[in-house]
């Protein structure tokens, strides 16, 4: 196994009496596609906003591609390489499709104010390749036709679409997609599926939080479950029916699928 | 004459307008501090350029330098202010916390220029910058006003030209992706605080240069000659021309200042009320924004995001809605809503169709805003 891009050791973080995570730890190796599944409330969330910044934990370490990321700012750690989803698409509903695409490709040195102002000319020619690769990309994601409308002009599928389209754009070694398939229907869900599929060919790491077990289990190498804010199992999926913990936490109330 | 010194008036605050448009219109941060910076630039301009102060008159500095410098030394002062105040209000503080804090911040300043003397000898104000440079160009008074008005109008242009650029610029749209949505701004690697502050103080910048050239218009400043609701007319003015667009606020000035200059002036002014004229001013303004963000809340012309053109076509202007009607596209819903403009409550302009998920299938569950706040749950 090649080794961990993501350790995640002894974290905890509680919101006044809540614990909300206890003691958690697991890793993700490069190239790996993990699922980390549990009931609401079982904090998987809260683990997402801890190793991507927005929020600090109580106690314990986060390590990726061997920085430390407790008492980073969000905006650091996306500068190491991490992107991170949230559960509803948060699209920049009044720039256009193009314009929440290219501010993807994070081209932060062209976005200084000093050179905006004198070297405007360069910088906007600097970006026609940006734009070249931006307009592939829509192309993959469908929204080729819709590159000069304003996001919020998007259906919720579109949203959803634009926001991997961002993710392809923005090239990072780690994501992390927290509930991709919510409200999602089964043909984009499939689309969404494949997208998750070329990000790890392309050798990145993906950590999907996500309640559907058959999305789970189709695209993920190795599954994470927690409950009541702690690590309660991992392995391969297959392997998790077996486990009484996990059945009890989760599964037992999910059987219509098996 | 008169349509000189309101032309004059209104290309001055014009200027003020395009830099407030860069923190409010641009950035979302409504800003109540802002007028504070026109006066300091203004005190700043005056106690750098007229000279020793004679007792029992009193106030700081007392320079005699040639007035432009002086307008660039005080401006320096300006963005020094802004630099404080920004990092206070900036750093946490949203919507109307910050707003709160700025004005808070802005009536302190008043009080202190007010009642503290030795600053700008409080009440009296300071004076005496009486056409400046009106000798060494050989000009009559009126002439004077002229070409004050002209100098007045190419700063404004130098001014717009500047801010269109920005605005069109990756740093512009940065600053509105972050306006949008903060979190998302901040998960794709942008700095939130550090783009408002840079925003912030290239705003205040233009404030300042603002303070100087009204100084030289008005020649005499003191608290009477300035407070700080004046800024309302200015975020009404923004608003009837176009938040975020430079174009609409550099118009939506001229359209506010002469139209209720030229309104109010047929008003009654008894002499036992001479506060009625003012207060009816303030009325009408208010009414103005009420209108305004009842039927046109993006104001004449909109904020125009950024075109993507394929190189080698040059396209008209109506070249995005052609786009969005062309076959591939989902059915029409999206187009209709650009051609009214109506995009205001987003939720109540989507026709039913625009919620189809790609597949042509009624997306039933999809995501709606009201979820927003359950992801992180944490801040």
């Amino acid at each position: 196994m090649s080794p961990a891009l993501l350790e995640i050791e002894r974290l905890t973080k509680s919101f006044g009496g809540l614990h909300a995570v206890r003691d958690c730890t697991f890793s993700v190796s490069e190239g790996e596609v993990i699922g980390l599944i549990g009931p609401n409330g079982a904090g998987k969330s809260t683990v997402v906003d801890l190793v991507s910044g927005f929020g600090q934990p109580d106690s314990g370490s986060i390590r990726f591609a061997g920085e430390h990321l407790v008492g980073k700012r969000p905006d650091v750690i996306s500068r190491l390489g991490l992107i991170r989803t949230f559960q509803t698409p948060r699209e920049w509903r009044n720039l256009t499709v193009m314009d929440n695409v290219l501010l993807a490709r994070r081209r932060f040195a062209s976005e200084s104010l000093w050179r905006s102002m004198t070297r405007a000319g360069r910088i906007r020619r600097a970006e026609d390749a940006d734009r070249v690769e931006v307009r592939a990309i829509l192309q993959r994601f469908q929204l080729a036709e819709l590159k000069n409308e304003r996001a919020m002009r998007l259906s919720g599928g579109q949203k959803r679409l634009l926001e991997f389209a961002r993710i392809a754009a923005a090239e990072p070694r780690l994501i992390i997609l927290d509930e991709p398939m919510g409200g999602v229907n089964p043909v984009l869900g499939a689309r969404i599926g494949e997208a998750v599929g070329n990000f790890a060919a392309d050798g990145r790491t993906v950590i999907v939080v996500e309640h559907n077990l058959p999305f789970i289990e189709k695209t993920c190498d190795r599954v994470v479950v927690m409950d009541l804010g702690e690590v309660i199992a991992q392995g391969p999926f297959s392997g998790l029916r077996d486990n009484p913990r996990v059945v009890d936490a989760y599964l037992g109330m999910d059987q219509s699928h098996d | 004459m008169y349509w000189v010194s309101i032309f004059t008036e209104a290309g001055i605050f014009a200027i003020l307008a395009l830099g407030l448009d860069v923190v409010w219109g641009w950035c979302g941060d409504f800003d109540l501090a802002f007028y504070g910076y026109l006066a300091l630039g203004s005190y700043m301009t005056f106690v750098l350029a007229i000279g020793k102060p004679v007792p029992p008159v009193k106030y700081i500095i007392g320079w005699h330098l040639p007035v432009p410098i002086a307008i660039v030394l005080a401006d320096v002062v300006v963005v020094g202010l802004a630099a404080v105040i920004g990092a206070i209000a900036l750093r946490n503080l949203r919507d109307i916390y910050f707003a709160v804090t700025t004005l808070g911040a802005v009536s302190a300043l008043y009080l202190i220029v007010q009642n503290y003397t030795p600053l700008f000898d409080g009440f009296n104000g300071v004076f005496g910058l009486i056409n400046p440079g009106q000798a060494a160009l050989g000009l009559t008074y009126n002439g004077y006003r002229i070409v004050l008005l002209l100098v007045a109008l190419v700063i404004l242009f130098l001014a717009y030209l500047l801010v269109q650029r920005l605005s069109r610029s990756p740093f512009g749209r940065m600053l509105r992706a972050v306006r949008e949505d903060e979190r998302a701004a901040a998960a794709y690697g942008r700095r939130v605080f550090s783009a408002k502050y840079r925003a912030y103080l290239f705003g205040a910048a233009l404030a300042g240069l603002t303070g100087g050239l009204f100084a030289i218009f008005i020649s005499a400043f003191n608290p009477s000659a300035w407070s700080p609701q004046e800024l309302l007319v200015i975020y009404a003015a923004i608003l009837v021309g176009g938040r975020g667009n430079p174009r609409g606020v550099i118009l939506g000035v001229f359209v506010v200042y002469t139209g209720f200059v030229e309104l109010t002036r047929f008003l009654p002014s008894p002499a036992s009320r001479p506060e009625f004229g003012p207060s009816l001013r303030q009325i009408l303004i208010g009414l103005l924004i009420i209108l305004m963000l009842r039927f046109r809340p993006e104001g004449i012309f909109r904020e125009r995001p950024g075109v993507d053109r394929e190189p080698g076509a040059r396209p008209g202007p109506f070249r995005a809605r052609a786009a969005a009607t062309s076959p591939g596209s989902p059915p029409a819903g999206p187009a209709v809503a650009v051609a009214t403009g109506a995009d205001v409550l987003p939720r109540a302009a989507e026709p039913a169709e625009a919620g189809e998920g790609l597949a042509g299938r009624p997306a039933r569950g999809a995501p709606r805003e009201g979820h927003a706040a359950e992801d992180g749950g944490m801040q």
